[in-house]
């Protein structure tokens, strides 16, 4: 700031400090870096923008002519990576190769901007009975409040909707975590908050969806609750019908659970003692600031 | 009249049942709404807590002559919905009874799980209104470019939007469908309850797919609230697709080389009472961003671009 000013005491011109105010400081020294008759042509503009009104375009207009320019390289590789996209992406549909990916110009980034934070897909994973929902919603209700916007996807409220045609058998509990990867996939290419709440037992279907999102957006959170723990919650009461034999394949008893190897946050239950879900949400989001998801 | 008086002396207050007695001396309870949960007691998640749940369980089981019950509450509005499964003497189960589940054939224990933080929250937070903007037309009427135009300017407006696209989503959720005709059908139930999910979370959701038959477009309509599906249908003569032809489809199509296209092999049926009707007039071509500030003041006539 100091040296800005001593720069603009230095010039001693009026115009100059409306262009301080207006451009940059790096702009500022890149435009006078380029050089003098250039430098009196970029002069002009500002000038031109305050006498009409068009100011406000003009201004509008100067970052994102400058977002362009710095973008080509990224266009250049994006269009590299489209058509890799293209040619891989249609691999996967072996029943027609007549569908293009169609891209569109207001891109993730800009819906990041304009939400102010990162959208991501916070997973949360555990047994029936560990806090995942409860955890869920005293993290978005957390996060609400700094004015963020996310959107649980609740397991159990999927399987009324999207996936109401899914039974329990094996490859149907996997297409079940498979779509719900792909709509937190979708939501947070929106730029929302996607929290992800199903028990989701294998670490195969976990690094499925996990392989779906760009790299950093997705935030396994692991809620290590020991089982009998859970059994002893059992707050659906699910776990005395498996006891019973009413339920089979249930994730626990007949079915077992992997823990996560490498997730982003363990979640632990130390000895007897219960965290608070407001404490153990405040984990979660102490994870996303200090890994800037909440500032775009 | 025993069971009730039974029940009046067990205290349990404001109890409204109907209750059908089997020879196997089993009770089937069809209608149980509300119970007044207030003696229980609850916990800072508006949840029964566990001692006085099997509590009133044990009061139950004594009062109906069941083995056990188990209760299930939550909250939805000002009451507390209580529903539970029955396990009778002999172990019969008969939770396909409770409303709640029948939506779901395979399975019974899946319960709904309300959060606290609604979607009027997140519309507040976004100052907009969550809803889906369903473009229908024919491949080449402009669908994808208007669904373009549109999110930028809603971008432009500070308004969150995002499109789903019938052939991205192709590439990720709907990877697994092919063109049959059961599987087309699919393809559009699916986008329309990811397209709820979007608009549930104040997205304003623009889908762009072909979806040429009514009734599916209906079946999507029926999933949302009222006034958050709004359809576009972009009114532009076959002709004047096929000689657009953007991706090379109508060329293949009269080749023969792609069944079941639609437009030429199979039909499109126009909307017969869509919100908004993009038409074009005779050979005066509008640009995409008119089509889109038409659909922006349909939006903003209607208040969906604030809370």
């Amino acid at each position: 700031m100091s040296s800005v000013q001593a720069l603009c005491q230095a010039c001693s011109c009026a115009m100059f400090q409306n262009i301080e105010c207006k451009l940059g400081f790096a702009k500022f020294c890149g435009i006078n870096a380029v050089g003098l008759s250039r430098g009196r042509k970029s002069l002009l503009k500002p000038i031109m923008a305050k006498e009409d009104h068009g100011a406000s375009l003009i201004d509008d207009g100067n970052p994102k002519c400058q977002g362009h320019q710095v973008n080509k390289p990224n266009g250049i590789n994006q269009s590299t990576a489209l058509s890799g996209k293209s040619l891989t992406e249609m691999s996967n549909i072996g029943n027609s190769m007549n569908i293009l990916w169609h891209e569109c110009p207001i891109q993730k980034l800009d819906r990041q901007q304009l939400l102010q934070q990162k959208g991501c897909v916070i997973w949360l994973t555990g047994l029936s009975g560990s806090g995942k929902s409860t955890l869920a919603c005293a993290l978005s209700r957390s996060l609400h409040s700094k004015g963020k916007l996310t959107y649980i996807l609740d397991g159990d409220n999927i399987r009324h909707g999207l996936n109401r045609d899914l039974s329990f058998r094996a490859e149907d509990r996997s297409e079940n975590i498979r779509r719900i990867g792909e709509v937190s996939k979708l939501l947070a290419d929106a730029g929302v908050i996607c929290i992800a709440s199903l028990i989701s037992p294998y670490r195969k279907d976990r690094d499925a969806c996990r392989a779906l999102l760009p790299e950093g957006d997705f935030i396994e959170v692991f809620i290590d609750v020991p089982l009998d723990v859970c059994e002893a919650r059992d707050p659906k009461g699910l776990y005395k019908l498996a006891r019973a034999g009413k339920i089979k394949g249930f994730t626990g008893i007949d079915d077992p659970y992997e823990p996560p190897y490498s997730c982003e946050i363990v979640l632990q239950q130390k000895g007897s003692e219960c965290m608070s879900p407001s404490d153990t949400a405040e984990i979660v989001i102490s994870y996303l600031e200090k890994n800037g998801y909440l500032l775009a | 009249m025993r069971l009730f008086q039974l029940v009046t002396r067990k205290q349990i207050q404001r109890y409204n049942y109907y209750g059908k007695r089997r020879r196997s001396k089993r009770f089937v309870l069809n209608h149980l709404k509300f119970v007044d949960l207030s003696y229980v007691g609850h916990n800072h998640n508006s949840v029964p807590c566990r001692y006085s749940k099997q509590l009133f369980s044990s009061v139950l089981c004594r009062t109906f002559n069941v083995k056990s019950i188990h209760l299930f509450a939550q909250k939805k509005n000002e009451h507390i919905l209580v529903e539970w499964l029955l396990i009778a003497d002999k172990g019969d189960f008969s939770g396909k009874n409770l409303s709640q589940m029948s939506n779901v054939a395979n399975s019974t224990n899946i319960m709904w799980h309300d959060c606290p933080i609604q979607k009027q929250d997140r519309q507040q937070l976004l100052q907009q209104k969550g809803c889906v903007i369903w473009l229908t037309g024919l491949s080449g009427s402009g669908k994808s470019t208007i669904a373009c135009a549109l999110s930028r300017s809603l971008h432009s407006k500070g308004k969150l939007s995002y499109i789903l696209d019938g052939d991205n989503i192709r590439h990720g959720l709907n990877q697994d469908l092919s063109f049959r005709a059961e599987d087309r059908s699919e393809n559009i139930r699916r986008i329309g309850e990811v397209a709820k999910l979007f608009a549930d979370a104040g997205v304003i959701c623009i889908t762009s797919l072909i979806s040429p038959y009514q009734k599916d477009r209906d079946a999507c309509r029926a999933l949302m609230p009222k006034g958050d599906f709004i359809e576009v249908f972009i009114d532009v003569p076959l002709h004047v697709c096929e000689a657009r032809d953007p991706k090379g489809l109508y060329k293949l199509a009269r080749a023969g080389k792609i069944k079941g296209f639609t437009g030429i092999d199979d039909p499109y049926e126009p909307p017969s009472s869509c919100e908004i009707v993009l038409q074009q007039k005779g050979s005066n071509c509008k640009s995409p961003s008119d089509m889109a500030e038409e659909v922006i003041s349909y939006l903003e006539e209607n208040g969906y671009l604030r809370a």
